[in-house]
């Protein structure tokens, strides 16, 4: 619905080709759900991130995918064979009408299609070109295959995550495309800028690891400065301001450090305190040297107390405590709620909605909850190729028939 | 020339600590002018000129100070803000519109301004008041829960990555919104909610639990929803040396046993395709162990990946420090600070087919730009400028 009312939206005339497999739809992503005109290219039979579970009523099908349906709200979607002649001479014809295209094959591989950046600057000079991929377009190491895990891996986010006694973690779920498809969509507004002021397209490189590694928050700056090298430290933050402790019916992150004599106080009412209301804990420094003791003594406190009820009090006293949710819990968070956070999206086929998440802002100006839902394969073939670029009934059959779409 | 993209633009910065100055290093680093507010009285800890950590964050700005508790210094702000493209910060609900200095007000001096205001759930809302810090987010997003080994120990990320998704969203979010009021002359209010930011990486998980009506539970580095098998990250040899492998599919599962020596393996029935070795992923894991226990993880690392199998080195800071690629690719800038002499940090993964960091600096001293700003932009004379310092208002 929204995309036909281009108005509405703080993007809307930008036009974006989107090639991107699993590592970077939720780029375009970003753009469509603001108003961009995104057309979403997939080879013949879909693209393989409808391959990417879980799936809508757990069984795999290409048309099910929720991780397809969650990076690919609010795009046209359309069948297209870039390996077939008579199918790039069609992508061409987009790109005349084009902004962006977004891609995440290998260095290289465009090029042996003659779709590389000078090739299609050819064809369009204002196009802007961004490449989502492993290692970035250059370097020694433009050419290894990657995905989440060796990106996380090697932008150093997994070394830190986890405990002392377990292997490193990796966070759950694609953070690495997620981090990089944010990098990738703020270039993409940059070059639009940049385009204002000369006139010329560009190409944006992304590299999935400079992506996860710009996320890195102190483990640079403690190896820069200090020369440390941060380790995994289980549930205990980094700086030991906060740590996870259990309570009677699950899991709280709490602050070990701040408002010390406010929480000491609380426990002592409760008869909790033991020996921490002894003055030389009111130093700092002795409490960061007695941490483990510390936290032996909360954690007898916090199983006595179930986890909102600390929530709800700590917070009242302005501590940046929190329940460690489960997704269950954040679909039922009354902010949440409150907010409008979640958007019903309508899915035709199956006679049903789904609740998405939505936006993580809000613009007074531009109102963004009218979602459609991600394409079906091909969905939208009959629209671009018949009504934007005027082929026949028979042109398309005909394209049908070599495979092209 | 992409520094220079942002040129001309004018960014008052009210941010502190992480989530907010990364939004305004985005924007510094491409060319805007980013005029960050401090006061002495502020200047501790994360928003210590002199440490590490703020440097980090906000290089390429420039610093003014101002006590905001006097109501001149809301004066000047207003005079600044008729002067600026945007205003950022990222307090507690409630404090900008205490200082009187709302998006409704700030609107009157400047009618196309933009503002946005990030804060960890959001300025709206039963939690609004809520204190977050990013591991707090990563807490109630569900994040930390998935980012565990069993569902009885929760770990999560060992750092405040929230900060840094939310910077992300912001900056888009304000680049955004300055497209839209080239074209329609129209500036805007962004209520940006971290919450919500860490909420939307956790999209196909949230859609799984409310369309499935299932339950979900960590699951460590292993997924069900990963086509692929052997994945997943094995011990190598060295003090805690890691390596990652994942194979999609059995042109990459014969390499794999190639390398490994052990060809035979390629046939077993019990590893003879995708789902079977999902099966036996803890027999499989094993063997992969035995094997990967030999070298070193660059060794495996390499071997791989010229057979054409994704795999990695679990780096930790030192090694990202040296690495060569990202080295060759200029990940790493070293700037001249005025005290903390040459300093190295993340450039910006933002990379453009030419970039130059010719104009980038180090973070400003506090005050650096109380003479530009009071001065060159508002026009004070010295003497306004000492009896504003004297009064303990330019602070």
């Amino acid at each position: 619905m929204k995309i036909k009312e281009e108005k509405e939206g703080l993007l809307s005339r930008i036009r974006i080709l989107d090639l991107a497999d699993e590592k970077a739809s939720f780029c375009s992503k970003l753009l469509s759900d603001l108003g961009a005109y995104v057309i979403k290219i997939e080879k013949p039979g879909g693209d393989s991130s409808r391959k990417i579970g879980p799936f809508l009523g757990n069984s795999p099908h290409p048309e099910k995918s929720l991780f397809f349906f969650h990076n690919n709200t609010n795009k046209l979607g359309i069948t297209l064979n870039l390996e077939n002649k008579v199918g790039r001479e069609i992508f061409l014809k987009l790109i005349k009408r084009t902004d962006i295209v977004v891609e995440t094959f290998p260095p290289g591989y465009l090029n042996e299609l003659d779709l590389g950046f000078e090739a299609l600057s050819e064809i369009n000079p204002k196009l802007i070109l961004v490449s989502v991929t492993g290692f970035g377009q250059c370097g020694p190491r433009s050419k290894y295959k990657s995905c989440d895990i060796v990106a996380s891996a090697f932008g150093g986010q997994m070394y830190v995550s986890g405990s002392p006694s377990t292997p490193p973690l990796k966070p759950f779920g694609d953070q690495s495309y997620y981090a990089a498809s944010l990098s990738a969509a703020i270039g993409i507004l940059l070059a639009l800028r940049k385009r204002v002021h000369n006139g010329k397209g560009e190409h944006v490189d992304i590299s999935l690891q400079e992506a996860v590694a710009s996320t890195l928050e102190h483990v640079m700056i403690q190896c820069f400065y200090e020369k440390i090298v941060p380790k995994r430290q289980g549930t205990i933050h980094w700086n030991n301001s906060l740590c996870i402790l259990s309570c009677k019916d699950g899991y709280i992150l709490i602050s070990l450090l701040q408002q010390w004599e406010t929480l000491v106080e609380w426990m002592d009412n409760e008869g909790m305190a033991e020996d921490l209301k002894d003055e030389k804990y009111k130093e700092e420094q002795y409490r960061l040297r007695h941490l483990d003791h510390i936290i032996e003594v909360l954690q007898r406190w916090t199983k006595t107390h179930a986890t909102q009820e600390l929530f709800e009090i700590g917070q009242l006293m302005r501590f940046p405590w929190a329940p460690v949710h489960s997704p269950k819990e954040v679909l039922e968070s009354p902010q949440m709620k409150s907010r409008g956070f979640f958007i019903e999206v309508d899915h035709p086929e199956i006679d049903t909605s789904i609740k998405y998440p939505g936006a993580p802002y809000k613009f007074d100006h531009c109102s963004l909850d009218r979602w459609k839902r991600a394409p079906l394969i091909g969905e939208d073939n009959i629209q671009i190729y018949q009504k934007e670029l005027g082929l026949s009934d028979e042109e398309l059959r005909k394209l049908s028939s070599i495979n092209a779409i | 020339m992409s520094q220079g993209i942002l040129n001309g633009l004018r960014i008052l910065d009210f941010t502190w600590v992480l989530a907010g100055p990364y939004v305004t290093r985005i924007l510094a680093d491409f060319g805007a002018e980013v005029i960050k507010i401090q006061s002495k009285k502020t200047s501790r800890g994360a928003e210590s000129n002199l440490t590490g950590y703020f440097n980090t964050w906000n290089r390429n700005k420039r610093s003014a100070t101002l006590d905001m508790s006097y109501p001149e210094a809301k004066e000047i702000i207003l005079k600044l803000t008729k002067i600026s493209d945007v205003v950022i910060e990222n307090f507690s609900p409630r404090v900008i519109s205490n200082w009187g200095l709302g998006y409704e007000r700030l609107k009157e001096v400047k009618p196309d301004l933009i503002m946005l205001s990030m804060s960890g759930m959001g300025q709206t809302g039963p939690w609004k008041d809520f204190v977050a810090f990013g591991p707090t987010i990563q807490a109630l997003s569900g994040l930390t829960y998935l980012t565990s080994f069993t569902q009885d120990s929760p770990l999560g990320l060992g750092y405040a990555y929230a900060d840094v998704i939310a910077g992300l969203y912001a900056a888009f979010a304000v680049l955004a919104a300055l497209g839209y009021r080239d074209k329609t002359g129209k500036g805007q209010y962004i209520d940006l909610s971290e919450y919500e930011a860490i909420c939307t990486l956790m999209g196909p998980a949230l859609l799984d639990v409310s369309v499935n009506h299932k339950d979900i539970f960590p699951q460590g580095n292993r997924s069900e929803d990963i086509q692929a098998a052997p994945y997943g990250c094995y011990p190598c040899r060295g003090m805690d040396r890691w390596c990652v492998i994942a194979v999609f599919n059995e042109i990459e599962w014969e390499n794999l046993c190639t390398i490994m020596g052990r060809p035979d393996w390629a046939k077993e029935e019990r590893f003879s395709d995708l789902s079977r070795r999902k099966e036996n992923k803890e027999d499989l894991d094993k063997f992969l162990e035995q094997w990967t226990l030999q070298y070193s993880p660059e060794e495996v690392v390499n071997r791989l990946q010229k057979a054409g199998v994704s795999a990695g080195v679990v780096q930790n800071a030192e090694d990202l420090a040296n690495d060569p690629h990202l080295i060759a690719r200029d990940f790493f800038v070293q700037l001249e600070h005025p005290v903390l002499g040459k300093t190295l940090s993340d450039a910006s993964p933002i990379k453009f087919k030419e970039t130059s960091r010719v104009e980038w600096k180090a973070a400003p001293l506090l005050g650096e730009d109380n003479r530009y700003v009071y001065m060159e932009l508002l026009g004070f004379t010295e003497e306004e400028l000492s009896s504003y310092i004297e009064n303990g208002i330019i602070s």
